[in-house]
C-alpha cells in the first residue's frame, strides 16, 4: 500500500489508475491506520502539535527496527538521499496530504472525529469555498489564470 | 524680447504639465470602455503572491460584439473563449479537458466597471505621471480607498488608446497583492475570426461541466444587516460545494472593484464547524457558527470587511 502511494507520487502510476487507492484508504482497517499515522506525520511537518499518545511510541518502535548505520556523517547523508525508503516515506506523506482529504471527509462523516468541536479555519483553508467564490464573483481574474484548486 | 522669450520657454513646460492634468475619473472611464470597445492582442503577466503567469489575450470588437480568447502560457494550459457575456473555460485535468460555461468576468484589461460612478463613494482617484509600460506611454491613476474596508489600486492607462496597460492591487502597507501588466500589446485592425477557436488536443476527452450554481430566491430565516460602507449585494445563488451533500447559499457583495462571497448553510452532523479568521495572499476568510448555521465569508478584501459581513448575518427566531 505504502509503495503504491509512493508510486503514485513518483508518477509511476497515473492518477487515473489510482482510484483504488481512494477506495482502499476509505475501506478502513490496516490501511486506514497507516493513513492515520501518515496524517500525523503530515501534521507534525506542518507544525500542528496533534500527536496521539501512542504515536511516538509506535514511531520509536519502528525506528528501533531500522539497522544502525556505522558510516561517516557525510556518507550517511548521501546514503540517506539515495535511500529509497526515506524517499518513499516522504512521498507517502505528500501523497497522503494529496489524497488525504477524501478520506478525512469520509472519517469525519463516520463520526470518528469529534464533530461537535469547532475547528479553527486557519487549520484547513476552505479551498472549495474559495474556488466557489472565485468562480462566481465577477471581479476575479484569478479564476481564469490561477484558480484556488491549482494554487497548491 | 529675448528675455521674454526665455521666460516663456522656461514657463512652457509648467504650462504643459498643468494642461495635462486630466480628470482621473475620465481616464478610468475611458479605460473601462476601451477594454470592451477596442480590438487588441498581447501578452500580460499575472502575479499574485509567488505565483506568476504569462497570459496571452486576443480581444476584438468590430461592432458585432466582443470576442476574446485568453490562453495561460505557463503551467497548466488553461484557455478561455468568450463571446459577449458567454464564457467557456477549458482546463486540462489528467487525460480529460473540463469545459466550464460561465458568465463574463472582469478579466484584465477589463477590470474596471463600465459604470465608474459606483466607485466614487468608496475610492478617491488621483492622477499621477506618465510611465512607460509594454513600450507604450501610460498615464498613472491612483485609486485610494476612502476607508480601510478595501484595498488600493494603481492603474496605468495607455495615453493614446485609453486601454489599461497595467493594474496593481495594494494593501494598507502599500505591498503588492496582485499585479497584471501587459508586456506586449498591439491594436488589431482587420483580424478575421480565424483565431477564435480553442487549441484542441485530440488525444483527450472533453467533458462539459454543468454549472453548479443556481439563482436563488430570497432566503428565509436569516438576513444580512448593515453591510460595510460602499458594498452592495449583487447576486444570490444556491450551489453545490464538493464534500457537501446539501446545497449552500452564496451571496455576493461588491463595491464595484472588490468582491466578497458569503456562504450560509445549516450545520450538518459529522462535519466539524469552522470558526475564526485567516488569510492567503489578498484573500481573507472569516468563519463563524450561529443558530445552527455555518457562516463563511471569502473575499479579496481586508480582514475587517469579511468579519463585518460575517457578523452582520442574523437569524430570525422561529
Amino acid at each position: 500500500m505504502k509503495s503504491q502511494i509512493s508510486a503514485l507520487m513518483d508518477g509511476d502510476v497515473a492518477l487515473e489508475d489510482a482510484e483504488y487507492l481512494y477506495t482502499t484508504l476509505k475501506s478502513g482497517g490496516e490501511t486506514t491506520q497507516a493513513w492515520a499515522d501518515y496524517h500525523l506525520i503530515g501534521d507534525a511537518m506542518r507544525g500542528n502539535p496533534v500527536f496521539n499518545p501512542d504515536f511516538t511510541e509506535r514511531l520509536m518502535a519502528s525506528l528501533d527496527q531500522e539497522p544502525i548505520l556505522l558510516v561517516p556523517a557525510v556518507k550517511r547523508k548521501q546514503a540517506l538521499l539515495k535511500n529509497s525508503k526515506l524517499w518513499s516515506v516522504a512521498a507517502s506523506v505528500s501523497a497522503v496530504a494529496f489524497v488525504g482529504w477524501v478520506v478525512l471527509q469520509q472519517q469525519v462523516q463516520n463520526g470518528i472525529d469529534d464533530d461537535a468541536t469547532p475547528m479553527e479555519i486557519a487549520q484547513s483553508l476552505p479551498a472549495d469555498y474559495w474556488l466557489a467564490h472565485q468562480s462566481q464573483a465577477s471581479n476575479n481574474s484569478a479564476y481564469y489564470i490561477q484558480p484556488a484548486n491549482y494554487s497548491e | 524680447m529675448k528675455r521674454f522669450l526665455l521666460a516663456f520657454l522656461l514657463a512652457t513646460p509648467i504650462v504643459v504639465v498643468h494642461a495635462e492634468s486630466e480628470d482621473p475619473w475620465l481616464v478610468l472611464k475611458k479605460a473601462a470602455q476601451a477594454a470592451h470597445d477596442l480590438s487588441y492582442a498581447g501578452v500580460f503577466i499575472y502575479q499574485s503572491g509567488e505565483n506568476v503567469k504569462s497570459v496571452q489575450i486576443t480581444h476584438t470588437n468590430s461592432g458585432q460584439g466582443e470576442y476574446a480568447r485568453v490562453v495561460v502560457l505557463d503551467g497548466t494550459p488553461r484557455e478561455m473563449l468568450s463571446q459577449g457575456s458567454d464564457v467557456v473555460i477549458f482546463s486540462p485535468k489528467n487525460e480529460k479537458v473540463i469545459m466550464e460555461k460561465r458568465r463574463a468576468h472582469n478579466l484584465f484589461p477589463a477590470v474596471l466597471p463600465v459604470d465608474i460612478e459606483h466607485l466614487k463613494a468608496s475610492y478617491q482617484a488621483r492622477i499621477g505621471g506618465t510611465e512607460r509600460v509594454a513600450g507604450r506611454d501610460g498615464r498613472v491613476v491612483f485609486l485610494d480607498p476612502r476607508d480601510s474596508l478595501r484595498y488600493a489600486y494603481k492603474f496605468w492607462a495607455d495615453r493614446e488608446y485609453g486601454l489599461l496597460l497595467k493594474s496593481l492591487m495594494l494593501n494598507e502597507q502599500k505591498q503588492m497583492l496582485e499585479k497584471m501588466a501587459f508586456s506586449q500589446v498591439n491594436m488589431l485592425e482587420d483580424q478575421g475570426m480565424d483565431w477564435f477557436h480553442p487549441n484542441v488536443d485530440h488525444s483527450k476527452h472533453y467533458i462539459l461541466e454543468e454549472a453548479n450554481a443556481q439563482p436563488a430566491q430570497e432566503s428565509s430565516g436569516w438576513t444580512v444587516g448593515a453591510l460595510p460602507a460602499g458594498y452592495r449585494k449583487v447576486e444570490q445563488v444556491t450551489r453545490l460545494v464538493p464534500g457537501k451533500t446539501a446545497p449552500v447559499t452564496q451571496v455576493i457583495f461588491t463595491d464595484g472593484l472588490a468582491s466578497v462571497s458569503l456562504f450560509i448553510e445549516p450545520l450538518s452532523k459529522g462535519i466539524r464547524p469552522k470558526i475564526g479568521q485567516t488569510s492567503k495572499g489578498a484573500t481573507n476568510f472569516y468563519a463563524n457558527v450561529s443558530k445552527g448555521h455555518q457562516i463563511l465569508v471569502v473575499g479579496e478584501v481586508p480582514a475587517a470587511t469579511v468579519a463585518q459581513i460575517g457578523s452582520a448575518v442574523s437569524f430570525s427566531s422561529k
